[in-house]
């Protein structure tokens, strides 16, 4: 009977501490979605006077290169080569690294560009595998294709950033398309602050988006459920969280899809962390632990007008993967730099980004899973009553439609949605579905990563995706 | 039973703050629709209206069109640049490319709406970011009658005021507000850099005057900046200080001064770029090299094919893209090529390979 009082009340203290827990993370985000809402109001404002095409031709201007690492993208990598030959960017080379295909893609990258092999010198100021081969072409020379052998994403671009010429280099996924001024308002944030060390820009579900030559013509809802609640989930991870972050200057993810980062700074900690598949939140968090401890000064800027537009998994499976990765990316990146947490040399970042990032994004998807299970169980057993659980269910349901909505009306209020009205309201909807069902597999996705955290932490995912509408 | 009522208030409440983002949300994007259409219209509208002045078959049917198109301009800055862009891109017989006859036909609508009225009404009338854009606006015009009010607005608080303000005036070529305001932003060495190649580049006054003005009262920071900047815009007043500098001890100013000789071309100074050449810091080096290879002498070039073998890899690479463009014997070229010095031979094979035709 002891024994049973013990889990009793072992069970009903875990359950208010989920409730307090779920509330606590509420309440931060709604802090998060009000700072980033007077964040956006402003730099929305800012760009009417901020005459960013004149930068086009000023000699502030820093060359970039385009890193792409490619592993396997036959079936993307051409168009994504072509359409970045048409962003507005006065200086910039392209460079696709493949890492090892077994499929096409350094074939048809070869073919397509007319390209041939040429002899060159390379300065490894980061160690990486062998480089095989460089090809060069003379009819597109910014373009530059590197073939290397297989070392992983991490080593890929940090063979790009080897062979690159310029000053700032930025990685790029082979199955995202950047929007043409994405570049130019990125780099912007280097000419205004030369503190600027990396620079991120917001990634948008392409999914259902026509997306011409970098720019939005137009959008029909995706087919698939899974895919709309992506579009909903993206807004929110983006111009709540990160534009929050950012203006603490803990922000400790840029993401992995579209990046703008200082090289030199990169070759100083070292470049990307080989054997991780979160790369680039180890990076960032990398490059925040070294500037702070050098006390020197810097900036990690996010940038929600420059646009990256990607393919979000369009099956039940490529999202699980996706998130299992993305779990093991952050709890990798956070065993990698424990020596930060709360520690107040490490400023703002080690105090409140890492803290937060531990207990909310890592552990919190453990405690809301164990709630999903243990409420009911509670609830069978008569210790939870049916009332204050319907009740509390209702609350959680409704802090997250606000965040969810208050996202879409911040990406409303900047116009850069290409919805109409009708369509708006339509993905509205799905900011209040996504809550029954969908948040609660994510999060049964986001345990199951750190479970398999010792046997998944070293490996290229791959999703499948489909091909950009043209 | 309180917590249980705390619970419900708190969700009712939650429910009206949902409603209250939904109403929002579905207003914003109405908004945006109208103005999505509206903006579709007026562009049809203008279009309309250019073809009608291009093609009118009389003089008066030509007005009337004009009239129309200022109607629709109607004093909203938005619908003027919009008509601007319309008459610039407008693609009808040989007109996309008579800029002359763009030019008129916005002269004539200029006239008729008068633009600057507009824009100085949003000078004072606006907020800081649309004073901002009127001061860039009305600098652009010419409109000289509102500069008082432009450098008022440089005193503001406001920082993107007072640059917006500040480039402004460096488009009417105000030599002692732009100074002051260059001055005013000297130690933050974060933002001045940056606008002083800005400012340098857009000023329309007498660049001479206005870097001997800053080199008065200027600390060493914003005077090698200057100098860097000024590499662009060789003024040989100043050759006299950078031969100075680059002689110096000063690392920064030996730097800025030695990119600044360099740009010159001069002969006369090639001596003192072959002593930078050898100097210990690298950043000296390179730009000495490259601007020996401007001068295109056989010492120079002796001096660049030397820098090809320097130990520091961003020297050697400037120096096998300046030899290319040197006059170099083939027979130079299959020294360096064959010659003992791989970082050499990696160097120019590297330039070589992409700007000569392999294939």
């Amino acid at each position: 009977m002891g024994f049973l009082n013990a889990v009793r009340s072992f069970i009903v203290v875990f359950n208010y501490f989920c409730m307090a827990f779920t509330l606590l993370l509420s309440v931060i985000y709604i802090i998060q979605l009000f700072v980033s809402f007077f964040r956006v109001h402003r730099d929305y404002s800012k760009s009417f006077s901020d005459d960013f095409h004149s930068y086009v031709d000023s000699d502030n201007l820093l060359p970039i290169s385009l890193i792409i690492p490619a592993y396997n993208e036959q079936e993307n990598i051409v168009q994504n080569i072509r359409s970045l030959m048409k962003i507005n960017y006065p200086m910039y080379e392209i460079i696709v690294v493949n890492d090892g295909s077994t499929d096409k893609t350094g074939e048809l990258v070869v073919n397509a560009f007319h390209m041939h092999k040429i002899e060159t010198s390379i300065r490894y100021q980061i160690p990486t595998q062998k480089i095989e081969a460089v090809y060069y072409s003379k009819k597109y020379p910014n373009l530059l294709y590197v073939q290397k052998a297989n070392g992983g994403k991490s080593d890929a671009l940090n063979a790009g950033i080897n062979i690159s010429r310029y000053p700032l280099f930025t990685c790029l996924d082979a199955d995202s398309r950047v929007e043409k001024d994405a570049l130019l308002r990125l780099a912007l944030e280097f000419i205004k602050d030369s503190r600027t060390v990396v620079a991120g820009g917001i990634v948008r579900i392409a999914n259902g988006s026509k997306i011409v030559d970098g720019e939005l013509k137009g959008f029909s809802m995706p087919k698939k459920l899974i895919e709309r609640f992506q579009i909903v989930e993206y807004y929110r991870s983006f111009l709540m969280g990160r534009v929050f972050w950012s203006s603490t200057n803990s922000l400790l993810i840029v993401s992995g899809a579209f990046g703008l980062f200082r090289k030199q700074t990169v070759i100083d900690v070292g470049g990307y962390k080989r054997n991780t598949i979160g790369e680039d939140m180890e990076i960032v968090v990398r490059i925040h632990r070294y500037m702070r401890k050098n006390h020197k000064k810097y900036r990690v800027k996010f940038n929600e007008l420059s646009v990256c537009w990607t393919q979000g998994p369009m099956s039940l499976n490529d999202i699980r993967s996706q998130r299992r990765r993305w779990q093991i990316g952050l709890m990798d990146t956070l065993i990698s730099h424990f020596g930060m947490t709360l520690n107040p040399r490490y400023g703002f970042v080690g105090l409140l980004s890492i803290p937060y990032n531990w207990i909310f994004e890592l552990f919190g998807a453990l405690v809301e899973t164990i709630g999903y299970f243990l409420i009911p169980f509670t609830l069978l057993m008569g210790e939870l009553n049916m009332f204050f659980f319907v009740i509390y269910f209702l609350l959680s349901v409704a802090l997250g439609v606000i965040l969810s909505q208050g996202s879409l009306v911040l990406e409303q209020y900047t116009h850069r949605a290409a919805m109409t009205a009708k369509q708006s309201i339509a993905v509205s909807v799905y900011a209040i579905l996504e809550n029954f069902g969908y948040r609660q597999l994510i999060t049964i996705f986001r345990v199951e990563g750190i479970i398999k955290y010792r046997k998944l932490h070293k490996t290229w995912g791959k999703i499948k995706r489909k091909e950009f509408e043209q | 039973m309180k917590i249980e009522l705390i619970s419900v208030l708190a969700l009712l409440f939650c429910l009206l703050i949902i409603g209250i983002e939904y109403i929002m949300h579905y207003r914003l994007a109405e908004l945006q629709d109208e103005h999505t259409a509206r903006i579709e219209n007026i562009r049809h509208r203008l279009d309309v209206h250019v073809e009608g002045v291009l093609y009118a078959p009389t003089d008066s049917s030509r007005e009337s069109e004009i009239n129309a198109l200022t109607d629709e301009i109607n004093g909203d800055y938005e619908v003027y640049e919009m008509a601007v862009s319309t008459i610039r891109t407008h693609k009808g017989t040989s007109y996309h490319d008579d800029i002359e006859a763009q030019d008129l036909l916005i002269k004539q609508i200029d006239e008729k709406v008068d633009p600057v009225s507009i824009y100085a009404k949003m000078l004072d009338e606006g907020n800081v970011y649309h004073k901002g854009y009127a001061c860039r606006r009305l600098a652009e015009m010419n409109a000289m009658e509102y500069r008082d009010k432009i450098k008022e607005c440089i005193d503001t608080k406001n920082r993107d005021l007072a640059y917006n303000a500040a480039m402004a005036l460096c488009h009417m070529g105000d030599l002692y507000e732009v100074a002051e305001y260059l001055l005013s932003i000297q130690d933050d060495h974060m933002y001045s850099g940056r606008i002083v190649n800005e400012f340098f580049a857009q000023f329309t006054g007498d660049r001479r005057e206005l870097a001997e003005l800053l080199f008065e009262k200027c600390n060493k920071y914003m005077k090698c900046t200057i100098i860097k900047t000024l590499e662009k815009y060789p003024i040989d007043a100043f050759r006299p200080m950078y031969i100075e500098g680059a002689s110096g001890n000063d690392t920064q100013l030996k730097i800025a001064c030695v990119k600044a000789l360099g740009a010159f071309g001069y002969p006369e100074d090639e001596q003192i770029l072959q002593m930078a050449a050898q100097d210990n810091d690298w950043v000296i080096r390179s730009s000495a090299v490259r601007g020996l290879s401007r001068l295109k002498s056989p010492t120079a070039l002796a001096t660049v094919k030397h820098a090809l073998g320097d130990k520091e890899w961003w020297v050697r690479q400037t120096a096998a893209q300046a030899i290319t463009k040197m006059d170099i014997m083939p027979s130079d070229l299959e020294e360096i090529l064959g010659g003992y010095d791989r970082f050499a031979a990696d160097a120019v094979k590297n330039v070589l390979y992409k700007t000569v035709d392999t294939e």
